[in-house]
């Protein structure tokens, strides 16, 4: 398996080095940093014409990943890659696809003084077109052990089993605890009865879920976590430092892409741990993998 | 294997990556260039190069000076001053094919006559685009406040921008903003480019078509007959008008030699840039000359009133024209030469910047401006000190000078002149070996550069003279020394100071230990 991730020389890149490095421990996955250098557009007129400024860049690109390298600890493969382009979310996801890659792992945070994810230009635009899961940093994720739980989002609409089913296979593969959460948000009111409804509503969602699923073996914990608001849901939510969140893409992204829908990007403000988005209809490689080889097998 | 080595295994290129071009010219290994290919055409070459000129914010800023240098022979000098940007933009060229680079005019210079000359060809490409940086902020305020005045009927409003608190402070705004976005690495987009230059020729030609109206209904302010004696170029009454006249008309054409030296990003490498030189060069000139021969032939150059001689109106012409020439309609103008000075103010940003952060690299400048920011990859500390830089020349400026805008647009000849000029000579001096192997060569890289250097630096000289006089453009004058001598020999002289500094800091540029003296080999097979 391998990862892309998409590197800056900041805080940010950081981040996505450091959960690159946690996920990438639990499978033995190696990791191909990538930094987009931003192509000069024509039309972007320079006078006097300055037409060298790109390899000083790319010099400094090349400086800037040998540096990453040494973030990276020996038992994780890395390679790096500089590549240019006009749009760093495209080119990103372009070299995900060249890859194969099963993961495209970003640092999320931006300035945000409160909030743990406030979405920079990057990841807003991977959120929208990536074709592969794509891991959100928090803002100052340090931790690089491996990661020892897998939570995934259950939503009440139709896709929700796509998520699962990624889920399942990641958890299966990883040999990872997995917790299956509901999130509840109740708006206004407070009366305890306003609630019951609802609550029972997520439980019944739940064990329809798991309902005839095979779990390869690891253990699934149910959750419901409800609160005032989506993100008041999260918080009340117990999380472990060194879980994931995983959840499904929008049902208004096309077949195999992103879109984060609106209780994703609320769930993303709150968000204490690292999220990874997963695309509609998307099979893991491993999924994939596993077809074929039980394809072979019936041979 | 070491773990080490394991993980060194850096791969760069790859069957069919997008990744960094490795093609290097001449084997100088100074630099590649970095643009894709195949993605400009003729059109959009033209478009290119009329938007780095910026017609209409040029005419307005250089029209005023220049007639109240040469007067009515405006369309003669407009024509002449094309020749030496001409001959030296071949250089230009040439010395582009040679050494891609983003230090340009300073790693050229360094390169053929070392590290000294090198470091003042880099300072005045530097100080120039810094001077034109704060003379395209306060144009854009002019017309800013001015399209303000005319959306609300208000004419009081206009009037803020004689405001010298108010105008600085606006001055510094758009500076700042125009710093943030270039720092952010926001680009032009190919649409907006169109629609801009677009634009700008069309209300050019409206205000030209208006002008003559007027002229033909008797309406106009001085109505003055077209003479064959306007584009003589040797009616000019003194060599010190001429000098004069010519080094402003190099920063009218200033931008031009972008179409020549455009040649991996366009679809046909082999002849879209000359094409579209040549096209820029027809479309440009066509423009200047019926707008300056609109503007005479409306306003006649009498220094009272509206007259293109009155040195009230030499600041930005098109803001006391427009509006009785195109009546209702100036607000067209004011929105062309905002739009064309703001996209250019942006624009201009990368290039000190990039040159800042070359001399940086080669340690010519200290490490700092060399730095590169991490999640926008412009130059950081090179922006930052670019638009400090520009902010402060134009607070000084406009603290001293009444006429600010006009004194700048005359240091900012002087100093393009000073560049162009030593560049063109360091494009002779590099190729020396190859000068007198073929006609192409010796037209190209000796005849051509030598004569535009030479006369640059003929006009670089004279106008520094003449411009000691404390009469000279608008004026203004500390100590009884014209204010353009003291700008434009001022910013040199403190190049001169920094440069010698840098050599007690970081005596390894100077040395020539970073950047060698080095000289085309002539190599019979290329």
């Amino acid at each position: 398996m391998r990862y892309v991730v998409g590197y800056s020389a900041n805080a940010r890149g950081r981040d996505a080095v450091n959960l690159a490095i946690a996920l990438a421990r639990r499978q033995n996955a190696s990791l191909e940093l990538v930094l987009v250098v931003p192509d000069d557009s024509p039309y972007n007129v320079v006078h006097p014409p300055a037409a060298g400024y790109q390899s000083i860049l790319t010099d400094q690109a090349k400086l800037w990943l040998a540096e990453a390298l040494t973030l990276i600890p020996v038992d994780v493969p890395a390679q790096t890659h500089v590549r240019k382009g006009e749009s760093e979310a495209s080119v990103l996801i372009a070299a995900a696809e060249e890859f194969g890659a099963g993961l495209l792992v970003i640092g999320a945070g931006s300035r945000g003084l409160f909030k743990r994810f406030t979405i920079g230009p990057v990841a807003s635009a991977l959120l929208h077109a990536a074709t592969v899961p794509v891991a959100l940093a928090p803002q100052g994720y340090g931790r690089t052990d491996p990661i020892t739980r897998l939570t995934c989002g259950i939503g009440l609409r139709e896709g929700a089993q796509d998520v699962l089913d990624v889920a399942a296979a990641a958890a299966g593969r990883r040999k990872l605890p997995l917790r299956l959460v509901s999130l509840v948000a109740l708006d206004g009111g407070g009366a305890p009865e306003a609630a019951k409804a609802p609550r029972e509503h997520a439980d019944e969602r739940l064990a329809a879920a798991v309902k005839d699923r095979v779990f390869h073996g690891v253990p699934v914990e149910l959750a419901v976590a409800q609160g005032r608001s989506i993100e008041d849901a999260v918080d009340h939510l117990a999380w472990e430092d060194s879980e994931v969140l995983l959840i499904g893409s929008s049902r208004l992204a096309r077949d195999n892409s992103l879109f984060l829908g609106s209780t994703a990007n609320r769930i993303l403000r709150s968000l204490p741990v690292p999220m990874i988005v997963v695309p509609r209809s998307y099979k893991s490689v491993a999924q994939r993998h596993g077809s074929i080889q039980s394809e072979e097998v019936n041979q | 294997m070491s773990a080490e080595a394991l993980r060194s295994k850096s791969s760069e290129k790859r069957p069919g990556e997008k990744g960094p071009s490795e093609k290097r010219s001449g084997g100088k290994g100074l630099s590649e260039k970095g643009l894709k290919a195949g993605s400009v055409g003729l059109i959009g070459a033209v478009v290119i190069g009329v938007s780095c000129i910026a017609p209409a914010y040029t005419l307005t800023a250089a029209l005023g000076p220049t007639v109240a240098e040469v007067g009515v022979h405006l369309p003669a000098i407009f024509l002449v001053g094309f020749i030496p940007m001409l001959l030296v933009a071949l250089g230009y060229r040439e010395l582009n094919n040679a050494m891609p680079d983003a230090g340009t005019s300073f790693t050229w210079a360094s390169r053929a006559f070392g590290p000294w000359i090198g470091w003042m060809g880099g300072w005045g490409l530097i100080s120039a685009t810094i001077i034109v940086l704060s003379n395209l902020a306060a144009v854009a305020v002019d017309f800013f406040y001015l399209m303000l005045a005319q959306l609300t009927a208000n004419p009081g409003l206009a009037d803020l921008s004689a405001n010298l608190p108010l105008n600085i402070a606006t001055t510094l705004v758009f500076i700042a903003l125009a710093c943030w976005i270039s720092y952010r690495g926001m680009e032009t987009t190919k649409t907006f480019q169109y629609v801009l230059v677009a634009f700008q020729l069309l209300v050019l030609g409206w205000f030209a078509v208006a002008a003559f109206s007027h002229v033909a209904n008797g309406t106009a302010f001085d109505a003055t007959a077209i003479t064959p004696d306007w584009f003589n170029p040797f009616a000019v009454g003194s060599f010190t008008a001429f000098a004069a006249g010519v080094s402003l008309s190099i920063f009218i054409y200033w931008g031009w030699d972008v179409t020549l030296t455009m040649n991996e990003e366009t679809k046909n490498p082999e002849k879209t840039p000359g094409r579209a030189a040549t096209v820029t060069v027809v479309v440009i000139v066509v423009i200047y000359m019926i707008v300056a021969l609109a503007t005479l032939a409306f306003a006649g150059v009498g220094d009272t009133g509206l007259g293109a001689g009155n040195p009230d109106n030499q600041a930005s012409i098109f803001a006391v024209l427009a509006g009785p020439v195109m009546g209702p309609f100036a607000i067209l103008m004011s929105l062309a030469i905002l739009s064309s000075s703001a996209a250019s103010l942006q624009s201009t940003f990368v290039s000190p910047a990039r040159t800042l952060l070359s001399m940086g690299h080669y340690r010519a400048l200290p490490k700092k401006f060399g730095r590169i920011s991490p999640a926008h990859k412009s130059p950081s500390y090179a922006t930052i000190a670019s638009a400090v830089a520009a902010a402060a020349f134009y607070i000084i400026t406009r603290t001293v000078s009444e006429n600010a805008l006009w004194d700048t647009i005359t240091a900012l000849g002087m100093m393009i002149c000073f560049y162009y000029g030593i560049t063109a000579l360091a494009c002779v001096w590099y190729f020396r070996a190859e000068a007198f192997r073929g006609i192409r060569a010796f037209l190209f890289k000796f005849l051509a550069p030598l004569a535009g250097g030479v006369i640059l630096l003929v006009m670089f000289v004279k106008t520094a003279y003449d411009s000691m006089d404390p009469a000279y453009g608008s004026g203004s004058n500390v100590g009884g020394l014209g204010l353009v001598f003291i700008l434009g020999m001022g910013v040199l002289l403190l190049g001169v100071v920094l440069m010698f500094i840098m050599y007690k800091v970081q005596p390894a540029f100077f040395k020539g230990q970073v950047l060698e003296k080095s000289s085309q080999v002539f190599d019979p097979d290329v």
